[in-house]
């Protein structure tokens, strides 16, 4: 790879990480929105780097110099490495980078939907060592009207820790896109959460039974109530939702909770 | 992934050994192609074009192929590979920056004064520094590198590069709000972190030889511009990590797609496979450190002894390292201190798991 190729690479790079974070919400696919400015200042790091390096070949060539790469002064003293034999040369895998590029520019991929809450491991009942349900929020005067906007993270957390049943018969709204249940009745509203990347998505999900199921990966806001399962809350695996009404909703803006 | 456009891959023939190797006006089949036209121009020129060329092919791609692509599996392996690969860019480009600013700017002096001059004694305390600085992996690899270019003792460096990603304050933070209530978990991760980078320091500094670290580059030309030493080391750690980088996140894509989670499970209550097995899995995951330990706390069926494997073990050794550090230090010394450091993780964490959990 000469020189030019290489600052070319990282100003794609470059481009690839701004305009999936300044032009579009694309990274939200991927990464948490927290993460915006890094990747910004991480595309316009290497959008310079490469500006710089590119232009200084284009004024090596507009002086008429020889040789493309040739290799500055101060970087010429490495021995011969045992396999790869390149020396200093970049190594070939450097192209790779290029895989990043595509991926954003051309594949765009959605954000994980059905397919990997299918697959992916479901979120784990709060450990008993947790104080219960006492870090969330109070849910507020039982007799105030309009729903209670929630993740389902939060309304299952809440689930496995309602040992004084609050949550019964109290309105709930939740968003979530449609997963088949292939173990039974119903289906599933869930959502990807994620710490960090969308390689470490786990799956929150409520089984609804009393509506027909809608087409596979629609986004819904749904609204109804907790059914309380009889007996041991922790040992419940899918707290069960009865849905009052849905109303289909565009993708939200950040797919993931 | 889609075929890549026919803009690059002739131009992978063209790397700087085999043009040295063939002298400049050896007419080449790979760059620029057969009938383009100017096959003895100016490869500078050629680059240009074959890169024009690309950039027109990713618009066509583009409209062409991204509604097309419809393959359920294929689409999450793609939003998984680009989440890992966009996720560890910044780290990647902050670490490159940072290990190119201490080549660049601060003079040699500084670390042999900071750091003791005796191995057995520098390794502690590179292991301390890796308490203070936070950083992912993919960051500790180009700054170990930095260090032992300015003179640091590898066995020191390695420390760090060991410890700075398992035990710096933001993952400790991590743990302890993905483990809450459990504080014994923070601190055996810490303990266990700790433990195993220092002796893998200290085995590397009685046994570890020189040679099998790829010879760090000659220092730069005292008399060279500050700034162009800076874009030099950047330029060049970025093109030998970061294809590394993207190989490692391909392969850690393919398992996070294809191993079904149910096999994880299977092995959940044996005592001893189950910590081989979480280790394993950290290994092929390649989960950035900040976020391993909600992951970890997601693997309900497992012991905390196991889940302590995962956190202690993904840090250090793990796909996507293990191709950065080749691509940084060599093949011959991934060989050697891959499975040093995982032996070393391994036995602190049943000593530790023991002691405190």
């Amino acid at each position: 790879m000469n020189r030019i190729a290489q600052g070319i690479v990282l100003l794609l790079l470059g481009a690839g990480a701004l305009s999936s974070t300044l032009f579009s919400d694309l990274y939200l696919n991927y990464v948490q929105p927290g993460f915006r400015p890094f990747l910004i200042a991480a595309g316009a790091a290497l959008g310079v780097l490469g500006v710089s390096v590119i232009a200084g070949e284009a004024r090596a060539a507009l002086r008429g110099l020889p040789g493309p790469d040739t290799a500055p002064a101060f970087c010429h003293a490495d021995s011969d490495d045992h396999g790869a034999g390149h020396g200093h040369a970049t190594p070939r895998v450097a192209w790779l980078l290029l895989l990043p590029v595509i991926a954003v520019f051309v594949v765009a991929p959605p954000a994980l939907g059905s397919y990997t809450a299918e697959n992916a491991a479901s979120a784990p009942p709060p450990s008993s060592g947790d104080g219960g349900g006492d870090d969330l929020a109070d849910l507020g005067d039982p007799a105030a009207e309009g729903p209670v906007e929630m993740k389902i993270q939060e309304f299952i957390s809440r689930a496995w820790t309602d040992e004084k049943r609050t949550l019964e018969g109290r309105t709930v709204r939740l968003t979530g896109f449609a997963v088949p249940n292939p173990e039974g009745e119903g289906w599933y509203l869930a959502r990807l959460q994620m710490a960090c990347c969308a390689a470490d998505a786990i799956v929150n999900r409520v089984l609804v039974t009393n509506r027909p199921e809608p087409e596979e990966d629609s986004w819904w806001r749904v609204e109804g109530t907790w059914q309380p399962p009889e007996g041991d809350l922790r040992s419940v695996r899918n707290h069960r939702f009865t849905v009052e009404t849905m109303e289909s909703v565009e993708n939200p803006p950040d797919p993931y909770e | 992934m889609p075929e890549r456009p026919g803009g690059s891959p002739p131009a992978v023939r063209t790397s700087l050994g085999d043009s040295l190797a063939a002298g400049w006006d050896e007419p080449d089949g790979g760059l620029p192609p057969p009938g383009w036209g100017r096959p003895r121009g100016p490869r500078r020129l050629a680059t240009v074009w074959v890169f024009a060329l690309f950039t027109v092919l990713l618009a066509a791609g583009n409209a062409l192929l991204s509604d097309r692509l419809t393959s359920e599996a294929f689409l999450a392996w793609a939003t998984v590979f680009t989440a890992i690969s966009l996720q560890a860019l910044p780290f990647l480009v902050f670490g490159v920056a940072l290990s190119a600013a201490l080549t660049a700017f601060v003079p040699a002096s500084f670390y042999r004064r900071v750091m003791p001059a005796n191995p057995f004694a520098a390794v502690p305390a590179a292991g301390a520094a890796g308490m203070v600085l936070p950083g992912c992996e993919c960051a500790s690899v180009p700054v170990a590198g930095g260090l032992m270019k300015r003179g640091v003792a590898p066995a020191a460096a390695l420390t760090f590069l060991l410890a700075a990603p398992a035990i710096n304050p933001v993952v400790l933070v991590a743990t302890a709000v993905a483990f809450a209530g459990r504080p014994e978990m923070v601190l055996a991760r810490l303990a266990a972190s700790f433990g195993a980078a220092v002796t893998v320091g200290w085995v590397w500094a009685r046994l570890g030889r020189t040679d099998w670290l790829r010879p760090p580059r000659a220092d730069h030309d005292p008399n060279a511009p500050r700034l162009q030493v800076f874009r030099e080391s950047m330029l060049h750690d970025l093109m030998h990590a970061g294809g590394f980088l993207v190989l490692g996140g391909l392969a850690a894509a393919t398992v996070n797609v294809v191993v079904p989670r149910e096999w994880v499970a299977a092995v959940a209550d044996r005592p001893v496979l189950s910590v081989l097995a979480l280790a394993l899995f950290a290994v092929v995951l390649s989960v950035c450190s900040e976020a391993d330990a909600f992951v970890a706390v997601s693997l309900t069926e497992f012991s905390p002894t196991a889940k302590l494997a995962f956190l202690v073990v993904g840090p250090m050794v793990d796909l996507k390292l293990i191709a950065l550090q080749g691509g940084t230090f060599g093949w011959s010394f991934v060989r050697r201190f891959v499975p040093l450091t995982l032996a070393a993780a391994l036995v602190f964490t049943f000593v530790i798991g023991g002691l405190l959990l």
